[in-house]
């Protein structure tokens, strides 16, 4: 089977992209994914991949970060190669997040070039990869939409921008988009896994979110009263140091044991704005973090067991994962982990799986 | 009035996952981020006419026919 994976740090677009097709050379893919740092001209780069690879799917978005096997590395483009004899179909499209009918156009699309109906794709046999932007505050409502219309995984995540928050980029064959999502679906040859893991415990403390504005993910009050003052009281801090615990203590929906992550962003006077879109009335439990590469190491050991060797990794994984990481100096640690994989990933704005969610790694995987 | 957000619930999962397990969890996990936790009702439970109103659309967004 052929995955193969490769980087460079060279900051002209075009020369970064010829060092990855000579790194790639010999290879015929049928499908280029690449993850750039924000400092590459989101024009440029996506143009120079393409020429490079004009008979592949050429996709990938723009990053706050990136993960290549063995290495967690920043201002650089990563790149994984997949031939025919691990991807037998792939089609792609642009959703247009501005546009309502978009998505369900594009996953109409996208399923007939497959020769099905989006409901009728066998989600054994086919996977969806999305590349959304970063900061259209958008992807609950695209991958709600996509969710209602196929039965398949779709998992990814949004596109970053080196944490400058100003504009992140998606790209496909050639062209650049923003305020879009990529929606690739693929129908693997070999055997494929997900994972979704997050480093959190729980504190068996609720909150219910009783006065919302979901649109702008922000939450006025939890337990009918301000909302920082019932996470203060949740996690036993005062009222004026919650913001300093919002990364080791955000809240999660829980589907069963399987926790959704929201992440708290900031605090406007006593509400709490998060990085998801919270409703009103859905339980949430407050968390505390636990070791994001202890907990990594034992994910993917567990599917190795159940699966056998990984013949290939694309790593969404949540810039806050990244942050935390960064600060307990464990960046080389989590790096390793993957060390023996063709592993390719970025440090995203969100991550996507069933549904949005915050300070998760969500991966897919070959076998 | 009691049990009907149960029977919705019920029903919708049934007609998105046909039997299938894996399907029913993914549809449940599915309501729960479309504000529908489905381990809150019970045949119980007070019919709530808004949360009645919000399965009906998700059926309808996911093109199922409701039975109940």
């Amino acid at each position: 089977m052929t995955i193969q994976v490769t980087q460079s740090v060279n900051p002209d677009p075009f020369a970064a992209a010829t060092d990855i097709a000579t790194s790639f050379s010999g290879l015929k893919p049928v499908a280029v994914i690449f993850f750039a740092s924000s400092c590459y001209d989101p024009t440029n780069i996506s143009q120079a991949m393409k020429e490079k690879f004009p008979d592949a799917t050429v996709f990938g978005c723009s990053t706050s970060g990136e993960l290549i096997s063995g290495k967690m590395l920043k201002h650089s483009v990563v790149a994984m190669a997949l031939e025919s004899d691990v991807i037998a179909d792939i089609a792609a499209d642009v959703i247009d997040i501005s546009d309502r009918k978009s998505p369900s156009r594009a996953i109409i699309g996208l399923a007939e070039k497959l020769g099905s109906k989006p409901l009728d794709l066998d989600p054994d046999k086919y996977v969806g990869i999305i590349l959304i932007d970063g900061l259209s505050c958008a992807e609950e409502q695209v991958m709600e939409k996509i969710g209602d219309m196929v039965n398949i995984s779709v998992i990814g995540g949004s596109a970053g921008d080196d944490l400058a928050f100003k504009k992140t980029w998606v790209y496909l064959d050639g062209k650049a988009y923003d305020n879009s999502a990529i929606l690739v679906l693929i129908k693997p040859k070999s055997r494929f896994d997900l994972i979704k893991t997050q480093s959190f415990s729980r504190m068996n403390k609720i909150l219910t979110p009783t006065l919302v504005d979901e649109a702008s993910r922000k939450v006025m009050e939890f337990n009918d009263i301000p909302a920082v003052t019932a996470y203060a009281e949740a996690i036993g801090v005062d009222e004026k140091d919650v913001a300093s615990y919002f990364m080791t203590h955000p809240v999660a929906l829980f589907a069963g044991e399987e926790p959704f992550v929201r992440s708290p962003q900031r605090i406007d006077e006593r509400s709490i704005y998060f990085y998801c879109q919270i409703r009103k009335g859905v339980d949430l439990e407050v968390l505390s973090s636990t070791d994001i590469v202890t907990d990594t190491n034992i994910a993917i050991k567990t599917i190795e067991k159940k699966n056998g060797p990984i013949k290939g990794l694309i790593n969404f994984n949540c810039i806050l994962r990244t942050l935390q990481l960064d600060k307990e100096k464990k960046n080389d640690e989590y790096g390793a982990i993957f060390q023996n994989i063709p592993t390719i990933g970025f440090s995203t704005y969100g991550e996507e799986y069933i549904g949005h969610m915050n300070q998760t790694a969500t991966m897919l995987l070959f076998f | 009035m009691t049990g009907t957000i149960r029977q919705l619930i019920d029903n919708l999962i049934e007609e998105r996952a046909h039997g299938n397990p894996s399907l029913e969890s993914t549809t449940r996990t599915k309501l729960l981020l479309k504000g529908i936790d489905s381990g809150k009702y019970s045949l119980s439970s007070e019919d709530d006419p808004e949360v009645i109103e919000k399965i009906k659309q998700i059926a309808k967004d996911m093109n199922i026919k409701l039975k109940v």
